[in-house]
Protein backbone atom coordinates (compact mmCIF):
# COMPACT_ATOMS: atom_id res chain seq x y z
CA UNK A 1 0.00 0.00 0.00
CA UNK A 2 1.36 3.61 -0.56
CA UNK A 3 1.27 6.21 2.00
CA UNK A 4 1.38 10.19 0.72
CA UNK A 5 2.01 12.15 3.56
CA UNK A 6 2.12 15.75 4.34
CA UNK A 7 4.00 16.80 7.27
CA UNK A 8 4.09 20.09 8.71
CA UNK A 9 7.47 20.85 9.04
CA UNK A 10 9.18 23.94 10.74
CA UNK A 11 12.83 24.71 11.84
CA UNK A 12 13.13 28.38 13.06
CA UNK A 13 17.23 27.68 13.04
CA UNK A 14 16.44 27.70 9.22
CA UNK A 15 13.66 29.11 8.02
CA UNK A 16 11.41 31.67 9.88
CA UNK A 17 8.25 29.94 8.17
CA UNK A 18 6.17 26.61 8.76
CA UNK A 19 6.32 24.31 5.43
CA UNK A 20 4.87 21.19 4.29
CA UNK A 21 6.73 18.24 3.47
CA UNK A 22 5.73 15.97 0.95
CA UNK A 23 6.64 12.22 1.45
CA UNK A 24 5.26 9.02 -0.18
CA UNK A 25 6.15 5.87 1.01
CA UNK A 26 6.13 2.60 -0.46
CA UNK A 27 4.89 -0.86 1.14
CA UNK A 28 3.19 0.24 4.05
CA UNK A 29 0.40 -2.13 5.92
CA UNK A 30 -2.96 -1.37 6.33
CA UNK A 31 -2.04 -2.11 10.23
CA UNK A 32 0.99 0.40 10.63
CA UNK A 33 0.25 2.98 12.71
CA UNK A 34 0.77 6.94 11.60
CA UNK A 35 4.15 6.51 13.88
CA UNK A 36 5.29 3.87 12.23
CA UNK A 37 4.70 6.07 8.97
CA UNK A 38 6.50 8.89 10.84
CA UNK A 39 9.75 6.83 11.46
CA UNK A 40 10.00 5.57 7.68
CA UNK A 41 10.12 9.07 6.98
CA UNK A 42 12.83 9.99 9.60
CA UNK A 43 14.60 7.10 8.81
CA UNK A 44 14.95 6.32 5.24
CA UNK A 45 13.84 9.68 4.10
CA UNK A 46 14.78 12.82 6.46
CA UNK A 47 16.34 12.41 9.72
CA UNK A 48 15.79 16.02 10.44
CA UNK A 49 11.92 15.26 11.17
CA UNK A 50 11.72 15.73 14.53
CA UNK A 51 8.43 14.50 16.67
CA UNK A 52 7.95 13.20 20.41
CA UNK A 53 7.45 9.37 20.69
CA UNK A 54 8.10 7.05 23.35
CA UNK A 55 5.92 3.79 24.44
CA UNK A 56 4.46 3.76 21.47
CA UNK A 57 1.37 2.01 22.37
CA UNK A 58 -0.89 4.92 23.73
CA UNK A 59 0.31 5.24 27.43
CA UNK A 60 2.63 7.51 27.60
CA UNK A 61 1.31 10.60 25.47
CA UNK A 62 3.95 11.68 23.77
CA UNK A 63 2.78 11.47 20.01
CA UNK A 64 -0.26 13.64 19.94
CA UNK A 65 -0.67 15.51 16.97
CA UNK A 66 -3.19 16.51 14.69
CA UNK A 67 -4.06 13.97 11.95
CA UNK A 68 -6.20 14.36 9.00
CA UNK A 69 -7.17 17.42 11.20
CA UNK A 70 -8.08 15.67 14.56
CA UNK A 71 -6.30 15.34 17.19
CA UNK A 72 -5.19 12.01 18.55
CA UNK A 73 -2.00 9.76 19.52
CA UNK A 74 -0.03 8.74 16.28
CA UNK A 75 0.82 5.39 17.79
CA UNK A 76 -3.07 4.56 18.54
CA UNK A 77 -4.00 6.03 14.84
CA UNK A 78 -3.96 2.68 12.33
CA UNK A 79 -3.58 4.32 8.78
CA UNK A 80 -6.43 2.26 7.59
CA UNK A 81 -8.81 4.43 9.37
CA UNK A 82 -7.57 7.22 7.44
CA UNK A 83 -8.28 6.00 3.96
CA UNK A 84 -11.09 4.33 1.95
CA UNK A 85 -11.81 0.63 2.89
CA UNK A 86 -9.96 -1.38 0.29
CA UNK A 87 -7.87 1.94 -0.84
CA UNK A 88 -4.44 1.20 -2.97
CA UNK A 89 -2.79 4.42 -1.72
CA UNK A 90 -3.90 6.73 1.49
CA UNK A 91 -3.33 10.54 2.20
CA UNK A 92 -2.52 11.63 5.25
CA UNK A 93 -1.57 15.47 6.62
CA UNK A 94 0.03 15.20 10.22
CA UNK A 95 0.26 18.72 12.01
CA UNK A 96 1.72 19.78 15.30
CA UNK A 97 -0.98 20.11 18.17
CA UNK A 98 -2.68 23.73 17.72
CA UNK A 99 -2.78 26.66 20.30
CA UNK A 100 1.04 25.40 21.98
CA UNK A 101 4.22 27.36 20.59
CA UNK A 102 6.00 24.84 17.72
CA UNK A 103 9.38 24.47 18.96
CA UNK A 104 10.23 22.19 15.44
CA UNK A 105 8.24 20.40 13.41
CA UNK A 106 6.13 18.24 15.36
CA UNK A 107 7.29 19.25 18.60
CA UNK A 108 5.20 21.91 20.84
CA UNK A 109 6.47 23.86 23.96
CA UNK A 110 4.36 21.74 26.68
CA UNK A 111 4.67 24.14 29.27
CA UNK A 112 2.02 26.77 29.03
CA UNK A 113 -0.01 23.22 29.17
CA UNK A 114 1.60 21.85 31.79
CA UNK A 115 1.52 25.42 34.14
CA UNK A 116 -2.31 24.99 33.81
CA UNK A 117 -2.23 21.72 35.12
CA UNK A 118 -0.10 22.40 38.20
CA UNK A 119 -2.32 25.40 39.24
CA UNK A 120 -4.97 22.49 40.09
CA UNK A 121 -2.93 21.23 42.65
CA UNK A 122 -2.95 17.68 40.77
CA UNK A 123 -1.77 15.12 43.72
CA UNK A 124 -3.45 14.11 46.99
CA UNK A 125 -3.72 16.28 49.88
CA UNK A 126 -5.20 15.54 53.23
CA UNK A 127 -3.37 16.46 56.38
CA UNK A 128 -5.24 14.35 58.34
CA UNK A 129 -3.22 11.47 60.52
CA UNK A 130 -3.91 8.30 58.44
CA UNK A 131 -6.41 5.83 59.75
CA UNK A 132 -5.47 3.88 63.13
CA UNK A 133 -4.50 0.79 61.33
CA UNK A 134 -2.06 3.05 59.71
CA UNK A 135 -2.36 1.23 56.68
CA UNK A 136 -4.60 3.06 53.59
CA UNK A 137 -7.80 5.53 53.74
CA UNK A 138 -10.63 3.73 52.29
CA UNK A 139 -13.86 4.46 50.65
CA UNK A 140 -16.48 2.90 48.94
CA UNK A 141 -16.61 0.99 45.22
CA UNK A 142 -19.44 3.99 44.97
CA UNK A 143 -16.88 7.10 46.06
CA UNK A 144 -14.32 5.56 44.17
CA UNK A 145 -16.53 5.10 41.28
CA UNK A 146 -17.64 9.20 40.88
CA UNK A 147 -13.85 9.61 39.39
CA UNK A 148 -12.82 6.72 38.17
CA UNK A 149 -12.73 8.08 34.64
CA UNK A 150 -10.92 10.88 35.18
CA UNK A 151 -7.69 9.00 36.49
CA UNK A 152 -7.36 7.76 32.97
CA UNK A 153 -5.57 10.94 31.78
CA UNK A 154 -2.14 10.41 30.45
CA UNK A 155 -1.85 14.33 29.72
CA UNK A 156 -0.90 14.15 26.12
CA UNK A 157 -2.73 17.57 25.88
CA UNK A 158 -4.82 16.08 22.82
CA UNK A 159 -8.27 17.36 24.47
CA UNK A 160 -6.71 20.68 25.59
CA UNK A 161 -5.50 21.65 22.04
CA UNK A 162 -8.47 20.85 20.55
CA UNK A 163 -10.64 23.17 22.28
CA UNK A 164 -11.98 26.14 20.57
CA UNK A 165 -12.19 28.21 23.98
CA UNK A 166 -8.48 27.47 24.44
CA UNK A 167 -7.03 28.48 20.67
CA UNK A 168 -9.12 31.63 21.54
CA UNK A 169 -7.55 32.55 25.00
CA UNK A 170 -4.58 30.33 25.91
CA UNK A 171 -5.41 31.61 29.63
CA UNK A 172 -8.31 29.29 29.64
CA UNK A 173 -7.68 26.37 32.02
CA UNK A 174 -8.12 23.57 29.55
CA UNK A 175 -9.90 20.42 29.41
CA UNK A 176 -7.08 18.11 30.69
CA UNK A 177 -6.30 20.48 33.74
CA UNK A 178 -9.98 20.28 34.70
CA UNK A 179 -10.06 16.22 34.41
CA UNK A 180 -7.21 16.54 36.87
CA UNK A 181 -9.00 18.78 39.08
CA UNK A 182 -11.75 16.90 38.68
CA UNK A 183 -9.52 13.75 39.73
CA UNK A 184 -9.18 15.06 43.19
CA UNK A 185 -12.15 17.36 43.78
CA UNK A 186 -14.39 14.02 43.82
CA UNK A 187 -12.02 11.67 45.57
CA UNK A 188 -13.67 11.51 49.09
CA UNK A 189 -10.66 11.02 50.71
CA UNK A 190 -9.07 14.26 49.63
CA UNK A 191 -9.21 17.70 51.42
CA UNK A 192 -8.56 20.53 49.25
CA UNK A 193 -11.75 20.04 46.84
CA UNK A 194 -12.16 24.19 47.60
CA UNK A 195 -8.69 25.15 46.70
CA UNK A 196 -8.99 23.40 43.34
CA UNK A 197 -12.58 24.84 42.75
CA UNK A 198 -11.29 28.13 43.35
CA UNK A 199 -9.05 27.72 40.78
CA UNK A 200 -11.44 25.91 37.98
CA UNK A 201 -14.08 28.41 39.43
CA UNK A 202 -12.22 31.48 38.66
CA UNK A 203 -12.99 34.00 35.30
CA UNK A 204 -10.46 31.55 33.05
CA UNK A 205 -11.63 28.17 34.26
CA UNK A 206 -14.65 25.71 33.52
CA UNK A 207 -17.18 28.67 32.02
CA UNK A 208 -14.59 29.04 29.69
CA UNK A 209 -16.52 25.29 28.07
CA UNK A 210 -18.82 25.74 25.62
CA UNK A 211 -19.31 21.91 25.80
CA UNK A 212 -17.86 21.72 21.93
CA UNK A 213 -17.04 18.51 22.69
CA UNK A 214 -13.94 17.90 20.74
CA UNK A 215 -11.88 16.80 23.93
CA UNK A 216 -14.03 13.92 24.42
CA UNK A 217 -14.10 13.18 20.70
CA UNK A 218 -10.00 13.94 20.58
CA UNK A 219 -9.49 12.15 23.86
CA UNK A 220 -7.24 8.96 23.37
CA UNK A 221 -8.11 6.98 26.49
CA UNK A 222 -11.73 7.54 25.88
CA UNK A 223 -12.92 9.74 29.14
CA UNK A 224 -16.27 11.82 28.91
CA UNK A 225 -14.20 15.02 29.73
CA UNK A 226 -17.12 17.34 28.48
CA UNK A 227 -18.69 15.72 30.91
CA UNK A 228 -16.29 15.69 33.82
CA UNK A 229 -16.26 19.51 33.30
CA UNK A 230 -19.90 19.38 33.25
CA UNK A 231 -19.73 18.08 36.82
CA UNK A 232 -17.23 20.23 37.93
CA UNK A 233 -19.95 23.40 36.75
CA UNK A 234 -22.47 21.67 39.28
CA UNK A 235 -20.36 21.26 41.83
CA UNK A 236 -19.44 24.68 41.80
CA UNK A 237 -23.04 26.28 41.22
CA UNK A 238 -24.24 23.69 44.08
CA UNK A 239 -21.30 23.50 46.41
CA UNK A 240 -21.70 20.08 46.65
CA UNK A 241 -18.99 17.31 45.51
CA UNK B 1 -6.59 -5.97 61.37
CA UNK B 2 -7.03 -3.95 58.50
CA UNK B 3 -10.90 -1.97 58.54
CA UNK B 4 -13.25 -2.42 55.86
CA UNK B 5 -16.31 -0.99 54.37
CA UNK B 6 -19.33 -2.71 54.95
CA UNK B 7 -21.57 -0.45 52.41
CA UNK B 8 -20.17 -0.51 49.30
CA UNK B 9 -22.72 1.60 47.75
CA UNK B 10 -23.06 4.59 50.53
CA UNK B 11 -21.68 8.07 48.25
CA UNK B 12 -20.04 10.41 50.36
CA UNK B 13 -21.82 14.05 49.48
CA UNK B 14 -19.47 16.65 50.95
CA UNK B 15 -20.07 20.26 51.23
CA UNK B 16 -17.75 23.03 49.68
CA UNK B 17 -17.81 26.26 49.73
CA UNK B 18 -17.34 28.23 46.06
CA UNK B 19 -16.15 31.87 46.03
CA UNK B 20 -19.23 33.62 44.35
CA UNK B 21 -17.64 35.12 40.99
CA UNK B 22 -19.14 37.31 38.30
CA UNK B 23 -18.76 34.39 35.78
CA UNK B 24 -20.19 31.58 38.19
CA UNK B 25 -23.12 34.44 38.35
CA UNK B 26 -23.31 34.50 34.36
CA UNK B 27 -23.67 31.05 34.26
CA UNK B 28 -26.04 30.32 37.00
CA UNK B 29 -28.07 33.10 35.00
CA UNK B 30 -27.64 31.67 31.34
CA UNK B 31 -28.85 28.62 32.51
CA UNK B 32 -32.36 29.40 34.69
CA UNK B 33 -32.79 31.92 31.62
CA UNK B 34 -32.47 29.58 29.25
CA UNK B 35 -34.94 27.54 30.71
CA UNK B 36 -37.33 30.29 31.26
CA UNK B 37 -36.57 31.58 28.01
CA UNK B 38 -37.91 27.67 26.26
CA UNK B 39 -41.30 28.31 27.88
CA UNK B 40 -41.66 31.75 27.08
CA UNK B 41 -40.82 31.86 23.98
CA UNK B 42 -42.42 28.34 23.06
CA UNK B 43 -45.64 29.66 24.42
CA UNK B 44 -45.53 33.24 22.65
CA UNK B 45 -45.05 31.07 19.13
CA UNK B 46 -47.81 28.98 20.47
CA UNK B 47 -50.05 31.70 21.16
CA UNK B 48 -48.98 33.77 17.93
CA UNK B 49 -49.21 31.01 15.08
CA UNK B 50 -50.81 28.00 16.43
CA UNK B 51 -53.78 29.52 19.02
CA UNK B 52 -54.24 32.64 16.91
CA UNK B 53 -54.03 31.65 12.74
CA UNK B 54 -51.43 33.79 11.41
CA UNK B 55 -53.25 35.69 8.65
CA UNK B 56 -55.35 37.11 11.47
CA UNK B 57 -52.24 38.27 13.73
CA UNK B 58 -52.38 41.85 13.29
CA UNK B 59 -51.97 45.57 15.61
CA UNK B 60 -55.78 44.82 16.50
CA UNK B 61 -54.34 41.27 18.12
CA UNK B 62 -51.82 42.99 19.86
CA UNK B 63 -53.38 45.37 21.24
CA UNK B 64 -56.20 43.41 22.50
CA UNK B 65 -53.54 41.25 24.09
CA UNK B 66 -52.20 44.53 25.58
CA UNK B 67 -54.95 45.59 27.15
CA UNK B 68 -54.08 42.92 29.71
CA UNK B 69 -51.61 43.73 32.50
CA UNK B 70 -50.77 39.99 32.44
CA UNK B 71 -50.00 39.76 28.69
CA UNK B 72 -48.00 43.09 29.07
CA UNK B 73 -45.73 41.19 32.16
CA UNK B 74 -45.18 38.42 30.11
CA UNK B 75 -43.67 40.38 26.93
CA UNK B 76 -41.56 42.79 29.79
CA UNK B 77 -40.42 39.44 31.29
CA UNK B 78 -39.54 37.74 27.39
CA UNK B 79 -38.02 40.96 26.30
CA UNK B 80 -35.86 41.41 29.49
CA UNK B 81 -34.44 37.51 29.44
CA UNK B 82 -33.86 37.55 25.90
CA UNK B 83 -31.87 40.50 25.54
CA UNK B 84 -30.01 39.54 28.73
CA UNK B 85 -29.19 36.09 28.07
CA UNK B 86 -28.61 37.34 24.21
CA UNK B 87 -26.24 39.96 25.32
CA UNK B 88 -24.69 37.97 27.67
CA UNK B 89 -23.75 35.40 25.38
CA UNK B 90 -22.76 38.10 22.71
CA UNK B 91 -20.02 38.92 25.56
CA UNK B 92 -18.53 35.38 26.12
CA UNK B 93 -18.23 34.87 22.16
CA UNK B 94 -16.45 38.60 22.20
CA UNK B 95 -14.60 37.53 25.12
CA UNK B 96 -13.12 34.75 23.26
CA UNK B 97 -11.73 36.57 20.44
CA UNK B 98 -10.76 40.18 21.87
CA UNK B 99 -7.72 39.41 24.56
CA UNK B 100 -6.99 43.18 25.17
CA UNK B 101 -8.75 44.10 28.73
CA UNK B 102 -8.79 47.65 27.71
CA UNK B 103 -11.01 47.02 25.15
CA UNK B 104 -13.20 44.31 26.39
CA UNK B 105 -13.91 46.56 29.10
CA UNK B 106 -15.11 49.75 27.41
CA UNK B 107 -16.70 46.94 24.92
CA UNK B 108 -18.48 46.18 28.14
CA UNK B 109 -19.63 49.26 29.13
CA UNK B 110 -21.09 49.90 25.70
CA UNK B 111 -22.99 46.52 26.02
CA UNK B 112 -24.64 47.45 29.69
CA UNK B 113 -25.68 50.84 28.30
CA UNK B 114 -26.98 49.25 25.36
CA UNK B 115 -28.94 46.25 27.58
CA UNK B 116 -30.68 48.98 30.03
CA UNK B 117 -31.38 51.19 26.90
CA UNK B 118 -33.37 48.72 25.08
CA UNK B 119 -34.69 47.36 27.84
CA UNK B 120 -36.01 50.62 29.53
CA UNK B 121 -37.37 52.39 26.15
CA UNK B 122 -38.89 48.69 24.81
CA UNK B 123 -40.39 47.73 28.48
CA UNK B 124 -41.87 51.57 28.67
CA UNK B 125 -43.15 51.32 25.12
CA UNK B 126 -44.83 48.21 26.46
CA UNK B 127 -46.20 49.32 29.55
CA UNK B 128 -47.51 52.70 28.23
CA UNK B 129 -49.12 51.00 25.19
CA UNK B 130 -52.89 52.37 24.68
CA UNK B 131 -54.77 49.48 22.66
CA UNK B 132 -57.48 51.97 22.39
CA UNK B 133 -54.74 54.10 20.58
CA UNK B 134 -53.35 51.33 18.39
CA UNK B 135 -56.94 50.21 17.61
CA UNK B 136 -57.69 53.84 16.06
CA UNK B 137 -54.29 54.10 14.27
CA UNK B 138 -54.57 50.24 13.09
CA UNK B 139 -57.67 51.81 11.27
CA UNK B 140 -56.29 55.03 9.80
CA UNK B 141 -57.90 57.29 12.49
Amino acid sequence: MQVNIKIRRYNPEKQAKAWWGEYTLQDCSRTDSVLDVLHRVKWEIDGTLALRRSCAHGVCGSDAMRINGANSLACKMLISRLGKEGADSINIQVEPILGLPVLKDLIVDMEPFMEHYRSVLPYFINDEPAPADGRERLQSQADREKFDDTTKCILCAACTTSCPSYWANGKYVGPAAIVNAHRFIFDSRDEAAESRLNVVGDTFGVWRCRTIFNCTNACPREIEVTKAIAEVKVALATGKV
Amino acid sequence: MATTISNTDSRTIRNVRVKANFERTAFMFMRSSGIILVILAVGHVMLQLIFNNVHYLSVEFVAEQWSSWGWKVYDMALLVFALTHGINGFRNVLEDYIHNRGAMKVINILLVIFLVVSIVWAGYAIASADPAAMDAAALGQ
